[in-house]
This record gives structure tokens, sequence and C-alpha cells, in this order.
């Protein structure tokens, strides 16, 4: 993880920390999930455009 | 998209996973919530009309030996009739998302061949997933919630929108899908936070936007390297 979005969650938990709705908090804490989730898709894409950009044989 | 919400459960009062669904039902939403055994008589034309005019329908209801309660199938009896449903060559129900949401008193893993119920959900609802074939309707997959009370507060978090999203995100659940449903959302719910926090709200906001741009960006550049393979 990167430290930004590392920065990004503590803000996102810093803010459905400070919510008094039960549901509320829910849905900011499902946001930094998803979140994540993008991180991970992020990561997974680049790793894949970088594996197929790097072609030996047209070198 | 209008979502109907049919509750079956022979004592709500007492049930505290159907008392915390109600509470997370998502405010600012088009659902209809109804609880089917407090209906003093069930009123055919009403309910008809209810279904028609749903998008999504979710049938809600604790599993009693591998089934719904009779109040649901009383329900199914007196409101489905053959006319309504497929009569006439006339299918108002085509094209609608049936949706399940069932809890039950064992554990995921026990609904399995070689697990302690021997049976999965899939097979113990077959009846209601025939119906809906029956009336060319989509089935959504069961949303199925094990052991509540022994959920504990992170898990019942995250529970409350899952729920949500079960009753009003386009399916299927893919991250695109899920990507939408909180960007949709997003500024209803900064606009309720506290002015000295909506800053917050608004920079989550842009950062998400910008991730999930991203996101599609790289999926872009990956198609385009696919299709120059192909040639």
């Amino acid at each position: 993880m990167t430290e930004h979005s590392q920065w990004l969650q503590l803000q996102i938990d810093k803010l459905a920390e400070q919510q008094g709705k039960f549901t509320d908090r829910a849905f900011w804490l499902a946001l930094a999930e998803l979140v994540r989730e993008q991180e991970r898709r992020s990561d997974q894409l680049r790793g894949e455009v970088d594996g197929r950009t790097w072609r030996p044989d047209r070198w | 998209m209008t979502t109907l919400v049919l509750v079956s459960h022979p004592h709500l009062a007492d049930s505290t996973s159907q008392q915390f669904l109600k509470a997370s039902l998502p405010a600012n939403e088009d659902i209809i919530w109804e609880h089917i055994e407090s209906q003093p008589t069930l009123d055919v034309a009403k309910e008809q009309d209810q279904l028609r005019h749903a998008d999504r329908i979710i049938l809600q209801f604790p599993l009693y030996w591998y089934a719904a309660p009779a109040g649901l199938k009383q329900w199914e009896d007196t409101v489905l009739t053959r006319t309504f449903v497929y009569g006439d060559h006339r299918y108002p129900l085509a094209d609608k998302e049936l949706g399940i949401v069932v809890t039950t008193g064992m554990p995921g893993k026990a609904f399995q061949r070689g697990g302690a119920e021997q049976i999965t959900l899939d097979a113990a609802l077959a009846p209601l997933a025939a119906v809906a074939e029956r009336a060319k309707m989509t089935w959504l997959p069961i949303f199925a919630i094990h052991q509540f009370a022994y959920l504990e507060e992170p898990e019942k978090l995250q529970l409350v929108v899952d729920y949500q999203r079960y009753l009003t995100q386009e399916q299927p659940d893919s991250l695109g899908d899920r990507q939408a449903w909180f960007a949709e959302r997003l500024p209803e719910m900064i606009k309720q936070l506290p002015p000295e926090q909506q800053a917050t709200g608004r920079l989550i906001e842009a950062e998400f936007a910008q991730q999930k741009d991203d996101i599609d960006a790289l999926a872009d550049t990956l198609s385009l390297i696919k299709e120059q393979e192909d040639d």
C-alpha cells in the first residue's frame, strides 16, 4: 500500500469513527474497504500491463 | 429503482436479526417494506400491484426446516395466482429481479454436501427459484445471514452496507457496480456530515473518484495491449 492510500484510509477511518449513527459509520467503513479493493485492482492491472508490455521476443 | 421487501416471520418483534435489517434499510431510496404476517388479510389486488411496480422484489425470512415460514407460502398461494403470473401469456413480473434474504441458525459451512445440513441453500430454496423462472424473473444470488447472534460489531457494520447494496445496487456485484453505488450516495452522505467534517468528506470523494478513473484508464490500456496481441 502506498503512503498516499494509507493516508486516504486514515482519513476515511477517522471520519467513520466520528459518526454517531451506526448506519453512517457502516457506510464510511464500507467505503474504506472498497478503496482497499480499488488499490488491489490497480496494482493487479498495473502488474498485468507491465507483464504484457515486457515482451523479449520483440526486442 | 423501486425495491419491494416482503418479510415473512411469525414473531417479527422478537427477532433481533429482522429488527437489525429493518433499521439498516437505506434512507432516501425507493423502498417498500411489508411484513406479511402483519396483514390482517392479504389484499390480493394491492399485493399484485406492489409487485407490478417494483423493479426488484426481495423475499426475506428465517429458514425453517429448509424452507420459508408458512406465512410466505400462504402469501405465494394467495397472491401469485396463475392468471397473474403467466395466464394469457402475459408475464407482468418478467425481467424483474427476485432476491432472497435468508437468516439461518447454522453457519454457512453447514449448507453443503458433507456439511451438518447436507443441503445447499440453493437446493433448499429451489422451489422459489422455480417460481422466478416460471414468471420469467431474474433470480439473484441468495443473500444469506448465518448465525446473526454471533456476529461481532465489525461484521454487523459490514452487514448493514452489504444488505443495502443487495436491495439497491445494480447486479452483478462487480467492482464497477460497487463503485457506482458508493459514488451515487457520497454527495448525500457528505451533505449530512457536520460542517467541520464536510471538507474531509469532499476530499475522500475526490480521491475515490480519482482511483476509479485510474482503474478505468488501466483497464483501457490493457484491452488495447490485448487487441494488439491478437493481431
